[in-house]
């Protein structure tokens, strides 16, 4: 059969190498055709899930951040300083959560999907006008976020003044300082170019940039079992080729940077300085407990158990 | 760009339908002024919050996703009242009288059923988001609720071309709407 | 399935239905083939809601609120004033003059229309006055106003950038020199058929009366300083600067000229409303119908047949400036952009076009359809204000649709007469 697989990024970004490794492992192990629809093809974030929920998707890849629509639990990923920031640990973290296998796949079931992996895309990396060491360096900067209640919450708490913008016009914005400053992984910030216009790269440590891979549940119900193993092993297969891809890229996407402009900066916050922020984030724990009760509470709690292991060291 | 359209709404309806319909072109045309200016002040309001106290209002963008979906399907019905639809007339001018009048027949109808076909899949569309309980993440105010213009829209611009279908069989004149005559002559005072 | 959907729609085109409906018919046959059945006819409803969802169109209805507020008020005829002050007693002045104050107009409206209504209407009296032929003036009138397309603000742009994901702010000012350039052209014609048939001149202007025409038109002169000041001074957003007119232009009207009453703005606000929904419906359908050719691949597989991937960036601008041109001769500008630019999306992606010299040209063609033959809603617009015959309104403008494409080719091979203040503005 022929599947249909729609992302939100763009050509040769992440969500698009993912898509493409699945596709290869599905085309390569069995008779289907997996068909890629990419960013805008079909519509924005929330047109493809609706697309997918109706069934004329059988997949859909989507970051959490704009599923919180219709799973305010998936939020969670924009409370600041949760995830942990090494590349290995945070590899490890979405291998083994309990949070992320057993609990995710439960609350995404209710929308009729089924959570078929969820990874990272990178670490998000903070542009400016200025270099920015502490919340008091903030004050005062229009930052772009997406329209997100979460996220404008972490960066009024961080001091600045969170500002939504449509993608098209954050270039723009920023050369023409209507905005100060942006959050994105890095490789946005050198494929969109805006080191041009926005040079100074803060690393924050604060957030990773998730996405995850789900089906139409009745499509997946329906599919036999050898498929549903297919499925998932192609998943599985796009999950273990990204998680060294990511980490490469991230560097190579910087050392492009570095090369292509002399007026870029990067800072990579202290220990010291990073707590500074660290200590502004339960703000944002409790305005996400605020919008998703005693389940959203009960979600955090088992993320902070299932990230254990990686505070201590 | 004048549209001076005349705030008499008067029907070109006879009786009880008559009054019906004047009243539902009442309701368009204050929905249409009244959203435009709600939208004006929702964004200078957001403008002036920006530069003055520093913060955008939260609410703005949310307003103004509400407020174009009940403009344009408010506006649908009233342009369809008016006869102000944009459509290439070239070759359908070139007819004699007659001939369009039939012609207009023939459009009045499909576009009337055109637009109580969508109305019935925007209704659908509708329960659908009922069912999913998706909110406007800003506002908390259920998403259906903004969608509830689309299928109104369509059923009141299925209306009018309904009636303008039944004007034009029994006039001799083209009728462009229920009350605008076709032809440069009569649509002077229109523009 | 493509021949279908286009065969409906080029044929309820014609026969006359409301633009919304060809393409609504269209869009059916797609979905009734592409799903064997009206099964999914939802994801028309979505992609409806989805179309008219983006914010910066919110740009629009306060573009076109502001400049019918302007054109009911005085502003228009303060800014003309001023023009003919000072080129109105050159040979062939008052002709260039049109044409400058319908740039100049053009720059604080975002539409076609309302140029064609507000410089139009006090001038062609004028005009036919002074000696010159109506078929000229209704020409210079309506190919004038195209010029308003292309200076910021532009309702084109705006859906052009929203659909395409291009910076309206940066399509904005990348207009401005195809704008001054079609300017130049059309005064260096006026000055040549002055010349030719011997129209006699205007009285100069002393510099007495010239003062006083700049200070009554230094409040309306405000308004491209906020569009273009405020845009590159990183103060406004294409959105806000829209929103700083509607203020503007309430506060001059209202408060300053006192040229309109306060029960004045109810009616406004509903044609604001009326030509809102008009458009957007369009904008709507148009979404749902370019959902389901890209759903069905349908763009990769009509520019793959025709080998446009290998034509390279000047053959890939020759093939959109063609298809643009020839739909707008047909079809309202904004349809055509809403149907068109997906299809082409992908040949501009791979061949690395600037999407921002994509857009200028686009809008120069759909600006040039407006006033073309047989469609052409700047054409309706002169039919319903000055109330002449069809043929008699498009009888004086091959010259000008001439002139007209000469820019289009020249934008061609010379891109930075777009990107010029664009690079300088933004890179
Ligand atoms: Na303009
Ligand atoms: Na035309």
């Amino acid at each position: 059969a022929n599947w249909r697989y729609a992302h939100e990024e763009f050509e040769g970004d992440v969500q698009d190498v993912f898509a493409h490794k699945f596709k290869e492992y599905v085309e390569e192990h069995s008779d289907n055709t997996v068909q890629i629809f990419r960013f805008g093809e079909l519509g924005e974030s929330d047109d493809i899930m609706e697309q997918t929920q109706m069934g004329i998707l059988q997949f859909v890849n989507q970051s959490p951040g704009f599923t919180g629509s219709l799973i305010p639990e998936a939020q969670i990923f924009f409370i600041p300083y949760l995830l942990p920031v090494d590349d290995d640990d945070i590899i490890d973290f979405f291998r083994t959560s309990k949070a992320i296998n057993e609990m995710f796949p439960e609350l995404y079931a209710e929308q009729g999907l089924e959570l078929l992996k969820m990874y990272p895309e990178g670490e998000m990396v903070v542009t400016a006008d200025t270099p920015v060491r502490s919340p008091e360096d903030f004050r005062g900067k229009n930052i772009r976020t997406m329209t997100n209640p979460l996220l404008s919450e972490t960066y009024r708490a961080f001091g600045a003044t969170p500002t939504p913008l449509p993608w098209g016009e954050v270039y723009g914005g920023l050369q023409t300082n209507i905005i100060q400053g942006q959050e994105n992984p890095i490789f946005w910030i050198q494929s969109g170019g805006l080191y041009e216009v926005s040079p100074n790269l803060i690393f924050t440590g604060h957030g990773q940039f998730t996405t995850a891979l789900m089906a139409n549940q009745d499509f997946f119900n329906s599919l036999s079992a050898d498929e549903q193993q297919l499925v998932r092993d192609a998943s599985e297969y796009a999950f273990d080729y990204i998680t060294e891809y990511v980490p490469g890229l991230s560097d190579e996407m910087l050392d492009k940077i570095l090369e292509a402009s002399p007026d870029v900066t990067v800072t990579r916050l202290t220990e010291e300085e990073r707590q500074v922020f660290m200590d502004r984030a339960p703000r944002v724990e409790q305005r996400f407990i605020d919008m998703t009760g005693e389940r959203g509470e009960a979600l955090l709690e088992q993320f902070k158990a299932d990230l254990e292991p990686y505070q201590s060291r | 760009m004048k549209d001076d359209l005349q705030d008499t709404h008067t029907s070109g309806l006879p009786g009880f339908l008559g009054v019906i319909d004047s009243g539902i072109s009442r309701i368009e045309s204050v929905i249409l002024a009244v959203g435009v200016l709600l939208m004006a002040v929702n964004t200078v309001a957001n403008v002036i919050g920006r530069f003055v106290f520093g913060e955008s209002l939260f609410f703005a963008e949310e307003v103004n996703r509400i407020l174009i979906v009940m403009i344009t399907f408010a506006g649908i019905g009233y342009a369809a009242r008016h006869g102000r639809h944009i459509r290439m007339s070239a070759l359908y001018d070139a007819l004699p009288t007659s001939a369009r009048r039939l012609l207009m027949i023939c459009i009045a109808f499909v576009t009337s059923g055109t637009m109580f076909f969508l109305c019935y899949y925007a209704f659908t569309y509708m329960q659908s988001i009922y069912n999913t309980g998706r909110v406007l993440p800003t506002m908390g105010i259920p998403l259906y609720l903004m969608y509830v213009w689309v299928p109104i829209g369509f059923a009141v611009t299925g209306i009018q071309y309904l009636l303008t279908g039944i004007k034009n069989i029994f006039s001799r004149d083209v009728y462009l709407s229920t009350h605008v005559v076709d032809g440069y002559e009569e649509t002077e005072t229109e523009v | 399935m493509i021949t279908y959907m286009l065969a409906t729609m080029i044929i309820l085109l014609l026969l006359g239905f409301p633009m919304m409906i060809p393409l609504i018919m269209a869009a059916l046959v797609g979905f009734y083939m592409t799903f064997d059945g009206f099964g999914q006819m939802n994801i028309m409803i979505q992609q409806m809601m989805g179309g008219i969802r983006p914010t910066a169109l919110i740009a629009v209805p306060m573009f076109i609120l502001a400049a019918d507020i302007m054109t009911r008020g005085q502003s228009a005829n303060r800014l003309i004033n001023m023009v003919m002050a000072f080129i109105g007693h050159i040979k062939g002045g008052l002709a260039v003059s049109t044409a400058a104050s319908c740039t100049l107009f053009g720059a604080v409206s975002g539409s076609t229309q309302a140029t064609v209504v507000a410089v139009g209407s006090p001038l062609r009296p004028k005009l036919l006055k002074a000696g010159y032929k109506d078929s000229f003036t209704l020409a210079l009138i309506i190919n004038s106003s195209d010029i308003a397309f292309l200076i910021p603000p532009s309702i084109g742009m705006i859906i052009y950038g929203v659909i395409s994901g291009t910076s309206i702010g940066e399509l904005f000012i990348a207009g401005v020199g195809p704008g001054l350039l079609i300017l130049a052209m059309f005064s260096a014609y006026c000055i040549a058929y002055a010349y030719i048939h011997k129209v006699p001149t205007e009285p100069k202007s002393s510099w007495k009366e010239r003062l006083i025409a700049i200070k009554d038109a230094l409040w309306p002169l405000g308004f491209p300083v906020i569009i273009v000041g405020g845009i590159y001074g990183g103060i406004f957003s294409p959105t806000e600067a829209a929103a700083a007119c509607v203020l503007y232009a309430v506060i001059l009207e209202f408060i300053v000229f006192r040229s309109l009453k306060a029960t004045d703005i109810y009616r406004i606000a509903k044609s604001t409303g009326l030509i809102t929904a008009v458009v957007f419906i369009l904008v709507a359908v148009g979404n749902g119908f370019s959902w389901i050719i890209s759903f069905a691949q349908i763009p990769q597989a009509i520019l793959g047949g025709l080998g446009i991937d290998q034509a390279g960036p000047i053959g890939v601008l020759f093939a959109i400036a063609i298809a643009f041109f020839i739909a707008c001769m047909f079809v309202d500008p904004i349809v055509v952009i809403l149907v068109l630019t997906p299809i082409f999306a992908p040949a501009i992606a791979s061949t690395g076009l600037d999407p921002v010299l994509v857009g200028v040209l686009i809008t120069l063609m759909v600006a040039i359809g407006s006033a073309t033959p047989p469609f052409g809603c700047d054409i309706f617009t002169a039919i319903a204000i000055f109330k002449r015959p069809y043929w008699e309104v498009i009888r004086g403008t091959p010259p000008f649709v001439f002139m007209l494409v000469l820019a289009s080719v020249l934008i061609i091979f010379f891109p930075q007469i777009a990107l010029f203040l664009r690079d300088l503005a933004f890179r």
